[in-house]
């Protein structure tokens, strides 16, 4: 029986601190990336504590969204991110 | 009488040439046929020289290390982590892309979303997994697998 408490909000579960992996009979041509979408409150500085148990890892999120982030403070609800390994 | 024994000679030896030239034919026109040939079998499915494409995705509670296999499995404890095995054919470069859902009614929670980029050179299994420090909801989940961002397939499964 799960102690989750459901998000605030929508009523539902809170599924932020799943933890993924990926393995492959295949050559892997690249790390896995995981994909997050930001929620409101969210921060680089946070989502990076949360990913990494470091907040002052959240330049490596932003590194790895350059394509998307240009400004680490600027980063909006309902965009998706890639959380490098 | 020498004339009549070279007549006898004359005679027995046309007549053993003739016997002999009978039998050979017969010996030719004893000869079998070569068999028919077997008819040739079916061509295997090319599963190297074809563009990579996904054939099937397994969901279980473990796989084989070595292997990447799993038997289908479809109801999973809270305490489960879970693996989405995705079978793949073919040779390429893809990205493949595990997104993980929790449904409750017509409300819908990411789980989470994971992309790996591989490149194949025959029949390959990749597998993703998750799994919730505090344990999953109960509740209906389900993974749908992307490859370079098109839908491949979905599995739903149940943690009880």
């Amino acid at each position: 029986m799960s102690t989750d408490k459901p998000s605030s909000g929508n009523d539902m579960p809170d599924f932020s601190d799943v933890q993924s992996d990926v393995s492959s009979t295949a050559r892997e041509t690249a790390p896995a990336v995981k994909m997050y979408t930001i929620k409101s409150g969210d921060t680089l500085s946070k989502i990076a504590k949360r990913e990494y148990g470091n907040a002052n890892d959240w330049r490596k999120i932003f590194e790895a969204n350059q394509d998307t982030l240009k400004n680490p403070d600027k980063i909006f609800p309902g965009q998706e991110i890639r959380i490098p390994e | 009488m020498k004339i009549r024994d070279t007549f006898t000679v004359s005679v027995l030896a046309l007549s053993l040439a003739f016997s002999l030239s009978a039998c050979k034919k017969k010996e030719e026109t004893a000869v079998l046929p070569p068999p028919a040939a077997a008819p040739a079998p079916a061509p295997l499915p090319d599963l190297v020289n074809v563009p990579v494409s996904v054939k099937q995705i397994v969901l279980n509670n473990k796989i084989d290390e070595a292997t990447k296999q799993a038997v289908p499995m479809s109801a999973f404890a809270p305490g489960d982590t879970v693996y989405a095995v995705v079978q793949t054919i073919g040779s390429g470069k893809v990205a493949l892309k595990a997104l993980w859902t929790y449904h409750r009614g017509d409300k819908t929670a990411q789980v989470n979303e994971t992309v790996q980029e591989i490149e194949a050179a025959g029949p390959a299994s990749t597998a993703f997994n998750v799994s919730k420090p505090g344990g999953w909801p109960t509740g209906d989940y389900q993974v749908e697998v992307f490859m370079n961002d098109v839908s491949s397939g979905v599995q739903k499964f149940a943690v009880k």
